[in-house]
C-alpha cells in the first residue's frame, strides 16, 4: 500500500462524487424550506396572538431584529467552522448536519463513531464512498433522535414541567457534564495514536481554543468566545499542513 | 392595539398554541423525515455495498454515546425556549452558541422574562430572526462560496483538511466543555475512564474498539455520579 493516499484515487474513495449528487441537495435545501415554512406560520400565529400575550407588534419586530443580529457574529462562525469541514462530508451534509440540525462537535463526533465501527479513519484511505454514506446515515439518526426526542419531550413537559424540575438537580448537570466530556476526550485521545501530526493538531486546537477563551474573559470580548472554534480549526489546519508536509503524518 | 377581554385573550392564547404545537411538530416532523431520507436514498439506491449489519452496528455505537445528551438536551432549554420554540430551536441547531444567545437579547431588549408569554413569543420572533440570517448567511457563505472554494483550493490542502478536521474540532471542544462545564471531578473522572479504556482495555479486547466511547461514556458517567460531591446546606 503506499503510503498516505491523499490523491483521490478511483472512485471509491472520492467522497465528493457521492457527496455533491443534486438528490443530496435536494434533500439539503427541503430541510431549509422547512425551516422558513415553520419561521412564516410562527411569525403569523404570534402577530395574532400578540395582544393576548400582553406584546405589542412593535415589540415583536423589535426581537426578530434583535434575534438577527444577535446572530450574525455566530452564524458567520459557523460558516467558518462548516467550510472546514466540506472536504470531508461535502456541502449538503454539510449544510444539514453542522450548518441546521447537529452542531460540528456531534456530527463529527458521530461520523467518527460509525466509521470505526467499519474499521476506517475519516479522511484517509479508509474512508470509501461507503464509509461515508454509513457516516452520514448515523449522523443523521443521530440528529433525527435529538428532533424525536423533543417531540416526545415538548407536550410532557408542557404538562409537568415543575415535577421534572424536581427530579434531583444534580442529575441533570453531573450526568450531562460527565457522558459529554467523556464522549469528546474519548474520540480526541483515540486521534493521538494515528500519528505525531494528529497529535500536534489535538494540541495546537486545544490552545488556540484555551487562548480564544482567556483573552475573551480577559478582555471581555464576548465574539472571540464565539469565534473560538472556527479560529481553533483553522490554526490547528495551517499547523497540520506543516506537520503533514513535514512527514509527520500517518503512513498507512 | 385593543384591549381584549380576559376570556378573548385566554382564547387567542390556546389558539396560538394550538397553532403552534400542531405546525411546530408537522414542520419538525417533515425535517426529520427529509434530512433522514437523503442519506437513506445513499445507502439503499446507491449500490455502495453497504450491509444492514454495518449500518446499524453504526448507528447502535453512535446512540450508545449520545443518548444522554439527546434526552437531557430538550428538559435543559424547555425553561428558556418555552415549548413553541422547542420545535424550532431542535431543528435549526446550534442551539447554545447561536439561538439562545439571540433568544436573550431579544428578551432583554423588550424586557421579559423567560419563562412568561412575553418571553416565549420574544423567543419565537428571536429566533425566526436569527434563522432567516443563518440560512441566508450558510447559503451564501457554505453552499456557494464554500462550494467554489472546495473546487479551487489545490488537492493537497483540501487532503490535510479532511485528514486533520477532527483532532483539530476534538481538540478545541475538550477545552471548551472542560471550562464551560467548570466540573473538575467529572472532567478527572473522564480523562481518567478514557485512558483506561484506550490504553487498558482496547488492548486487551480489541473487538471493543467500534464501541469504545460509548464504554467511556456510560462508565464515566456512573463513576462521576457515585463520586459526585454532595451539596452541603450552608449551616
Amino acid at each position: 500500500m503506499m503510503p498516505t493516499q491523499l490523491v483521490e484515487n478511483g472512485s471509491s474513495t472520492n467522497i465528493l462524487s457521492v457527496a455533491n449528487m443534486p438528490v443530496l441537495w435536494a434533500c439539503a435545501l427541503g430541510v431549509f424550506a422547512v425551516i422558513i415554512l415553520q419561521s412564516v406560520i410562527y411569525i403569523r400565529a404570534a402577530r395574532k396572538a400578540a395582544p393576548a400575550a400582553g406584546i405589542t407588534g412593535a415589540e415583536l419586530r423589535t426581537s426578530f431584529r434583535s434575534g438577527a443580529v444577535a446572530a450574525i457574529g455566530p452564524s458567520l462562525a459557523v460558516v467558518l467552522v462548516a467550510i472546514a469541514l466540506l472536504a470531508l462530508f461535502g456541502t449538503p451534509a454539510v449544510l444539514v448536519r453542522i450548518g441546521l440540525i447537529g452542531s460540528a462537535a456531534y456530527e463529527t463526533g458521530a461520523a467518527n463513531i460509525a466509521a470505526t465501527t467499519m474499521g476506517a479513519t475519516l479522511g484517509d484511505a479508509t474512508y470509501t464512498q461507503q464509509v461515508f454514506a454509513v457516516a452520514f446515515f448515523a449522523m443523521s439518526i443521530g440528529g433525527a433522535m435529538w428532533m424525536l426526542t423533543t417531540l416526545i419531550a415538548t407536550p410532557l413537559l408542557k404538562r409537568g414541567e415543575h415535577k421534572l424540575a424536581k427530579v434531583n438537580p444534580l442529575i441533570m448537570t453531573v450526568v450531562p457534564a460527565a457522558a459529554l466530556l467523556a464522549a469528546f476526550i474519548s474520540i480526541g485521545i483515540g486521534e493521538i495514536p494515528k500519528s505525531s501530526a494528529h497529535l500536534i493538531t489535538l494540541i495546537t486546537a486545544g490552545v488556540v481554543m484555551a487562548l480564544c477563551l482567556f483573552l475573551a474573559k480577559r478582555l471581555n470580548r464576548v465574539w472571540l468566545r464565539e469565534w473560538g472554534l472556527g479560529f481553533a480549526i483553522v490554526a490547528a489546519l495551517f499547523v497540520a499542513y506543516a506537520a503533514h508536509t513535514a512527514g509527520l503524518g500517518p503512513v498507512a | 392595539m385593543t384591549t381584549l377581554s380576559p376570556a378573548q385573550a385566554t382564547a387567542d392564547l390556546a389558539e396560538f398554541d394550538r397553532t403552534t404545537s400542531r405546525w411546530g411538530r408537522l414542520t419538525m416532523i417533515a425535517g426529520l423525515i427529509i434530512s433522514v431520507a437523503g442519506p437513506l436514498y445513499l445507502v439503499l439506491f446507491r449500490n455502495l455495498g453497504i450491509t444492514s449489519t454495518q449500518l446499524w452496528t453504526a448507528v447502535a455505537a453512535v446512540l450508545g454515546t449520545f443518548f444522554v445528551i439527546w434526552l437531557v438536551e430538550p428538559i435543559t432549554y424547555f425553561p428558556i425556549l418555552g415549548p413553541a420554540a422547542m420545535y424550532q430551536a431542535f431543528m435549526i441547531g446550534n442551539i447554545s452558541n447561536k439561538l439562545l444567545p439571540s433568544v436573550l437579547v431579544a428578551q432583554t431588549s423588550i424586557g421579559a422574562r423567560p419563562g412568561t408569554e412575553r418571553g416565549n413569543f420574544a423567543a419565537i420572533m428571536a429566533i425566526c430572526g436569527a434563522a432567516a440570517v443563518h440560512l441566508l448567511s450558510l447559503l451564501v457563505f457554505v453552499g456557494i462560496l464554500g462550494t467554489w472554494l472546495i473546487s479551487v483550493v489545490p488537492a493537497g490542502v483540501t487532503d490535510v483538511a479532511r485528514i486533520y478536521v477532527l483532532p483539530a474540532v476534538m481538540g478545541a471542544i475538550i477545552v471548551q466543555a472542560i471550562i464551560s462545564m467548570k466540573q473538575l471531578r467529572p472532567t478527572l473522572i473522564a480523562f481518567a475512564v478514557v485512558l483506561l479504556v484506550q490504553f487498558v482495555l482496547l488492548p486487551l479486547v480489541p473487538g471493543l474498539a467500534m464501541v469504545s466511547t460509548a464504554i467511556s461514556v456510560i462508565g464515566t458517567i456512573i463513576i462521576a455520579w457515585f463520586a459526585r460531591k454532595e451539596v452541603q446546606p450552608a449551616a
